[in-house]
């Protein structure tokens, strides 16, 4: 058998790095080729979404939207939306679902967190990338004007997913059938950022009140990232995205480096 | 050396938390030095193994390890269903940082379980059996200083018994055990010191057989 040199312990460092590392290459595994075409669910998802809420954009004969076409709009919204959700909810139930693994003293509870985040923004990417082409193939102006606001855009929404779902994991962890009140949650924030429903067009002093989601915010700068003639709603400010997503980042750390062995054996 | 200082350990029930199972337990288990934990059931020796193989976390005091602590071999968890014994193997291999030499020890696990084709099969599908020679395998494939046993002998077949009872006694030359069991002659065969759980408390023996003879006068007559 092979044997290992006992007199160079790993350092805390290499440990974690290796538990990523592990960590990665299993949910990517799990993501992608449980099932036969789990892969093609990932993608034809919010395709599907997207082809439905077109559909009923067109009932109602709505074409444009602050002086882009619906389709462009809805694209943008949906994608953008999409690397909150997406991200928000695997890193919300990466404790569940790996509980199993905490049997290995290396594997921290965090780590699962961190390693789904990781891998979500990145097949996220993934499904953002291969939907603008499709789109600007079908002659949607998705080519953007402002490249690195969408980027910049585009990473504070992974951001805002990874801080909302730290602080949801502990939540759900701990407190018992709060999914429900999550569940409502999360439809509110769908419903009020603006994704299909066009915040401009709602009436002030409420139209202010919105401007509280931070995700408003950055799917509005999203679109005039793009579209430089698009009418954005009006105090709108990126960098309230960002402040929000770190902030929440910090309060889910916070939570998990005070219940990380309440976390455990649970 | 494991440092075990002043454990407690209790459980949260259904109806609030559950009485102590461990109350300040403290002992140091000097290197190279097998013990065999001995109590009635359930006097906590299932648990102490799990807060020193790091599964579990105690409510007060703390486990030092200063050496490589294996996991509680023929633990039931750490396993993924939908996962194949290969890919759930991969993932060990990889957190004990055997990312360089992951095929020499996959062949290891796959030779030494006998599983055959179903090691790349989804963990679902085995049967209990196989799912324990797969777990006793993997243990067996990363070294580790000290072993963790919770009555591993006692699964499996005949053969793979023999197998099991072989590969431990290969273990003890270079590598020490922490093991529970009810069989006297096991615990006689691979360890030197016993730790006697009594009411939550730990009592320490240099010789396994004063250990042994502790717990049995404790029994009722």
């Amino acid at each position: 058998m092979i044997r290992y040199d006992y007199a160079h312990p790993r350092t805390s460092l290499s440990i974690t790095l290796s538990v990523w590392n592990a960590l990665f290459l299993r949910e990517a595994v799990t993501r992608l080729s449980t099932g036969r075409i789990a892969w093609l669910w990932l993608l034809a998802e919010p395709i599907i979404h997207l082809c439905i809420m077109l559909f009923m954009f067109i009932v109602i004969r709505m074409r444009v939207v602050g002086g882009i076409s619906i389709e462009a709009w809805l694209i943008i919204g949906l994608v953008f939306y999409l690397m909150f959700k997406r991200t928000a909810g695997q890193v919300q139930h990466a404790l569940t679902a790996n509980r199993a693994l905490f049997a290995y003293r290396q594997v921290k509870p965090i780590d699962t967190l961190l390693v789904r985040a990781a891998l979500e923004g990145f097949i996220t990417t993934l499904i953002a990338i291969i939907m603008g082409i499709g789109g600007i193939f079908f002659g949607v102006a998705l080519v953007p004007d402002d490249p690195l606001t969408v980027l910049a855009v585009f990473f504070g929404l992974w951001l805002m997913g990874l801080g909302f779902g730290l602080v949801t994991s502990v939540v759900a962890a701990l407190i018992p059938k709060i999914g429900i009140v999550l569940g409502v949650i999360s439809t509110f924030l769908y419903l009020t950022s603006g994704v299909i429903v066009p915040i401009s067009h709602i009436p002030k002093p409420y139209r202010d009140w919105l401007l509280i989601n931070p995700l408003l915010h950055g799917i509005e700068a999203a679109r005039l990232g793009i579209s430089p003639y698009y009418h954005a709603i009006p105090g709108l400010d990126v960098g309230y995205l960002f402040k929000c997503a770190v902030f929440a980042i910090f309060f889910g750390l916070a939570l998990h480096k005070h219940f990380e062995t309440k976390l455990i054996t649970l | 050396m494991i440092i075990v200082d002043n454990i407690h350990k209790r459980y949260k029930t259904n109806h609030g938390l559950g009485k102590w199972v461990l109350q300040g337990v403290s002992f140091t288990i000097p290197p190279k030095v097998s013990v065999g934990l001995i109590g009635r059931n359930g006097a906590g020796k299932s648990t102490l193994l799990r807060l020193i193989g790091g599964t579990d976390q105690p409510t007060k005091g703390h486990v030092e390890r200063r050496c490589r602590v294996s996991w509680p071999m023929g633990f039931g968890g750490g396993l993924q269903g939908s996962l194949t014994g290969r890919q759930n193997a991969k993932f060990v291999c990889r957190i004990h940082g055997h990312e360089d030499d992951i095929e020499d020890r996959l062949a290891f696990i796959q030779d030494y379980a006998e599983i055959g084709a179903a090691f790349d099969e989804p963990i679902k599908t085995y049967s209990s059996g196989m799912k324990s020679r797969l777990q006793f395998g993997l243990s067996l494939a990363i070294d580790f200083d000290v072993y963790i046993s919770d009555e591993v002998t006692a699964s499996g077949d005949a053969a793979f018994k023999q197998k099991a009872a072989t590969a431990f006694k290969n273990l003890v030359d270079h590598a020490s055990l922490i093991m529970v069991s009810h069989g006297e002659g096991t615990l006689k065969k691979f360890c030197t010191s016993g730790i006697w759980l009594d009411n939550g408390k730990a009592h320490w023996f240099d010789d396994i057989d004063d250990a042994l003879n502790a717990y049995k006068d404790s029994l009722p007559k």
